[in-house]
């Protein structure tokens, strides 16, 4: 027992394929099921996230990055921020990992056919809205009426996924404002916080929907800034980061009031966490 | 089933002697400390049964330990990191003496472990698990299971109930494994007659009658319900909360566990799963040390929260069984009683 080869809580070997090195902090890793008929079946919704295994360091949440519309393959974005992370870091294409998953409540991405679309991110943020902005370009089906992005970071040198922003910048009907906290002698697009770029915004807010991911600082002056320019709640959403151990509901690390972040989110929208008492709201 | 049936009390020693042989017993027994403990029987001349005391540990370690490995992991196998599963041993166990408290916190971690996710650990020892309860005719110090609807007597759930009757005890089937030990030792048993249910009816008054205080648990909730309540109630209980997590661990429905890897060599492993408390400062604290759970603010917001508003809502009953035991193990005064009596205070 248990009497199932793949229960609950045993991950899925992966191999990683590639390392992209987005910055000096963040590296995307792409990784693929070791068992190809399971990584030709593996699929997943953008928003989603799994359960990260690297030897001796137990597990941790990761969004996913890629888009399930390009199967094959998973990508992981993923920052240096304690020990699984640092030791994720040092591992290279050919190693193994493990996985677990996909878990988590996705984006809503049948509601966002048709829709402007405005992507606000910081950050490593850009990773869970990577996939959705792939699957938007990527599947007709969801395809929105226009795309706006809005993506801020430190410095000029923390810019991560610079490879997918210079592709988005080619696609018609897309609008990329950057924005760097500080800028350097190579910059010479905006600096400051990413609501700073808000002015240059024609938000229609009856067509419009909001996707913001980021530090939960960013995440609290965005929404606020939204609903200020009008956006209603149910047309806000975010993703929020917690501590997760089980990922399926019962460990109860990622408790928010009477939600669990794990099962009822990640993905929220603001007319959601404004029955809460969230961290990024206060 | 309404079956109802008499087991005299000079039987009963023979009747556990009996479900020893084929099954793992576990049951209150006094240890040469004098406390009353749920343990396994291993040999019933020596060891003396404790109907009498409530036992200091609930049912929870039987089926969700405090420590149990749920993979293993080597690094150096032929395809590099893999996992694999654990080997767990059948034991199938009878548990007697089980308290209608002890018991409600059993049917609600099925719906904990259950009801989405299917933990196989603690599927297949529910699976392997009979059981026979208890009814509480004298309800004990910390006691307040009338507050929280889950006693003094217990009407579903169980595979067998005892009720203590003096000479004798009144025995119902709940459900078919009961009735298999019934059939299967049927020498020990009598049909019960109307004067017995009599009689178990007049305990259950009497037993209502008897609880030495009266916790408003319906109240706290109503007030938990019409909003939220004063922060000072918080900021109170969190800054004499003293983070220990005996509330946690002695509760029979506190389920949270947190996952880790416990390395063996540089290249093998077990990942392990231990009992955990949400009140613990570290409980919610993510890489980079960000913590949503302002400690001194909210630190035991959540526990009571959770177990008097949160799953009232969901479950629609509250998932404290009022067993009283994080009364008794709490050193800072901030136990789930001290909490409800401060809500009512709030008028």
């Amino acid at each position: 027992m248990p009497s199932s080869s793949n229960h609950l809580y045993l991950p899925k070997a992966a191999r990683i394929v590639e390392v992209i090195v987005e910055n000096s902090q963040i590296k995307t890793f792409v990784l693929a099921l070791a068992d190809p008929e399971e990584n030709q079946a593996f699929t997943y919704a953008p928003g989603q996230f799994l359960m990260l295994s690297v030897p001796h360091c137990g597990e941790a949440p990761i969004s996913i990055a890629s888009s399930p519309a390009e199967p094959g393959t998973i990508h992981l974005a993923i920052r240096r921020a304690g020990k699984l992370t640092e030791a994720m870091h040092q591992l290279e294409p050919g190693a193994m990992v493990g996985i677990r998953g996909p878990y988590g409540r996705p984006f809503p991405m049948p509601q966002l056919a048709g829709r402007q679309l405005l992507f606000v991110a910081g950050g490593i943020g850009l990773a869970p809205l990577r996939s959705v902005i792939k699957t938007c370009l990527l599947a007709p089906e969801n395809r929105p009426a226009g795309i706006t992005l809005l993506y801020g970071s430190r410095s000029p040198a923390d810019l991560a996924f610079s490879r997918d922003l210079e592709a988005w910048q080619e696609q018609a009907n897309f609008t990329c404002h950057l924005t760097v906290d500080q800028g350097g002698p190579e910059w010479n697009g905006p600096v400051g916080l990413v609501t700073g770029l808000f002015d240059r915004l024609t938000l229609e807010p009856a067509q419009s929907t909001a996707l913001i991911c980021g530090p939960s600082l960013m995440i609290r002056a965005v929404l606020g800034e939204l609903s200020r320019m009008g956006l209603p709640p149910e047309q806000i959403i975010t993703t929020l980061e917690r501590h997760m151990k089980c990922g399926v509901g019962i460990c109860r690390h990622c408790h928010l009031d009477s939600k669990l972040v794990c099962k009822d989110g990640p993905v929220f929208t603001l007319a959601e966490l404004q029955k809460l008492s969230v961290m990024e709201l206060n | 089933m309404t079956s109802k049936y008499l087991l005299k009390k000079d039987h009963l020693k023979p009747f556990l002697r009996k479900l020893t042989k084929e099954h793992r017993l576990v049951a209150p027994l006094k240890n040469r400390h004098g406390d009353t403990i749920f343990e396994p029987v291993t040999d019933l001349d020596q060891e003396e049964i404790d109907l009498h005391n409530q036992p200091q540990n609930s049912l929870k370690s039987f089926f969700f330990p405090q420590t149990e490995t749920i993979c293993d992991y080597r690094t150096d196998t032929p395809d590099g990191y893999r996992f694999s599963e654990t080997e767990l041993q059948r034991q199938p166990t009878i548990f007697f003496g089980v308290r209608p408290c002890d018991l409600s916190a059993l049917l609600y971690m099925d719906v904990i472990f259950l009801r989405d996710a299917k933990d196989p650990f603690y599927q297949r020892r529910r699976e392997e698990s009979v059981l026979i309860g208890l009814n509480c005719n004298q309800p004990f110090t910390n006691c307040f299971c009338n507050g929280t609807k889950s006693g003094p007597h217990q009407e579903f759930g169980f595979d067998l109930q005892f009720t203590d009757l003096g000479d004798r005890f009144l025995v119902e089937v709940g459900r078919a494994r009961g009735e298999e030990l019934l059939n299967r030792w049927p020498q020990f048993f009598t049909s019960a007659e109307a004067k017995d249910s009599q009689a178990q009816y007049q305990a259950l008054l009497e037993a209502r009658g008897a609880f030495p205080r009266q916790i408003h648990v319906d109240q706290a909730i109503k007030r938990l319900r019409q909003g939220e309540i004063d922060p000072k109630i918080w900021q109170f209980l969190s800054q004499r909360c003293q983070d220990c997590g005996g509330c946690a661990y002695v509760c029979p429905t506190c389920t949270c566990f947190t996952i880790t890897d416990q390395p063996e060599s540089t290249t093998a492993g077990h990942r392990v799963r231990s009992w955990d408390a949400c009140t613990f400062s570290g409980f919610t604290r993510m890489a980079g040390d960000h913590n949503p759970v302002r400690r001194e603010e909210a630190a035991i917001r959540q526990r009571f929260l959770h177990k008097l508003l949160y799953d009232v809502a969901k479950h629609g009953r509250p998932s404290c069984v009022g067993c009283g035991r994080c009364v008794g193990i709490c050193f800072g005064g901030t136990d789930i009683v001290r909490f409800i009596n401060l809500v009512g205070q709030e008028l």
